[in-house]
């Protein structure tokens, strides 16, 4: 019989019948987080094109850039930045650090300093409402 | 020892460069999220990207940027799905859409900087 790397048919249900450990959800996350990377530098790519329209055109969409609802959306896809960066050096570090014999704690380390430096993230880019509210109460 | 043999490359290659476009990327975009991305009242006029473009540092810097980022972008969707099984005419399809498209991007974002 022929070799065949993955079943034909149906590998999304042969994938979800295995049992995952942390390393098996870092792997399906680090995908993820590619694509969506991947997806949003043509959408960065694209938006910047307004640059080549002259100052009107470019300072009207950053103002729409600046409102709560995109800041709160450029906040959101820095978690994926994140994961993706620091699980990436998990896996340099497996293929080339003998990484294997230690994975499991770097992947601990990958969650708190992405958990960490999102929060921080989020301070910086709301820091002004933040400083308003705190104001308000005092 | 082990010997590759195979009608197909082994991706040797793009494995690596994967991984130095990774470290490249790790460095560079967080840096970038914290300059750009922090606080979107500063850098954001025409007038402020006017400036930072007529600096050929940054220029340079956005060019590679845009041309490491995407290719580290496309060769990662080609790895994932190199993974799965495909008939070749499939194969083949999302080959030439993930080179065309990366190809329509980088121009159009390179034609953004070099437009300054």
């Amino acid at each position: 019989m022929a070799y065949r790397p993955n079943p034909p048919q149906g590998w999304i249900k042969t994938n979800l019948k295995y049992y995952k450990h942390g390393g098996s959800w870092a792997w399906i996350l680090h995908r993820l987080t590619g694509l969506g990377l991947t997806a949003y530098i043509y959408l960065h790519i694209y938006a910047l094109t307004s640059l080549t329209q002259g100052e009107k055109a470019f300072d009207e969409e950053m103002k729409l850039f600046s409102t709560p609802f995109f800041k709160f959306l450029e906040w959101a896809l820095f978690s994926l930045v994140l994961f993706h960066a620091f699980n990436g050096v998990r896996i340099i570090l497996v293929d080339w650090a003998n990484g294997a014999r230690y994975h499991k704690k770097v992947l601990a380390v990958v969650y708190v300093l992405a958990v960490v430096l999102f929060v921080g993230m989020g301070y910086l880019i709301f820091r002004e409402p933040i400083t308003n509210l705190f104001a308000s109460i005092r | 020892m082990y010997v590759y043999r195979s009608s197909r490359g082994s991706g040797a290659p793009s494995w690596v460069l994967q991984r130095i476009t990774g470290i490249l990327l790790f460095v560079v975009v967080i840096a970038h999220y914290f300059i750009m991305h922090s606080d979107p009242a500063s850098g954001h006029t025409y007038a402020a990207v006017l400036a930072r473009m007529h600096n050929p540092f940054w220029k340079m810097f956005d060019l590679t940027f845009i041309t490491v980022g995407l290719w580290h972008g496309l060769n990662g969707t080609w790895g994932i799905f190199r993974d799965y099984d495909m008939k070749p005419w499939l194969s083949l399809t999302i080959y030439g859409i993930i080179i065309l498209s990366g190809i329509a991007f980088w121009v159009l974002g390179i034609n953004t900087i070099l437009s300054f």
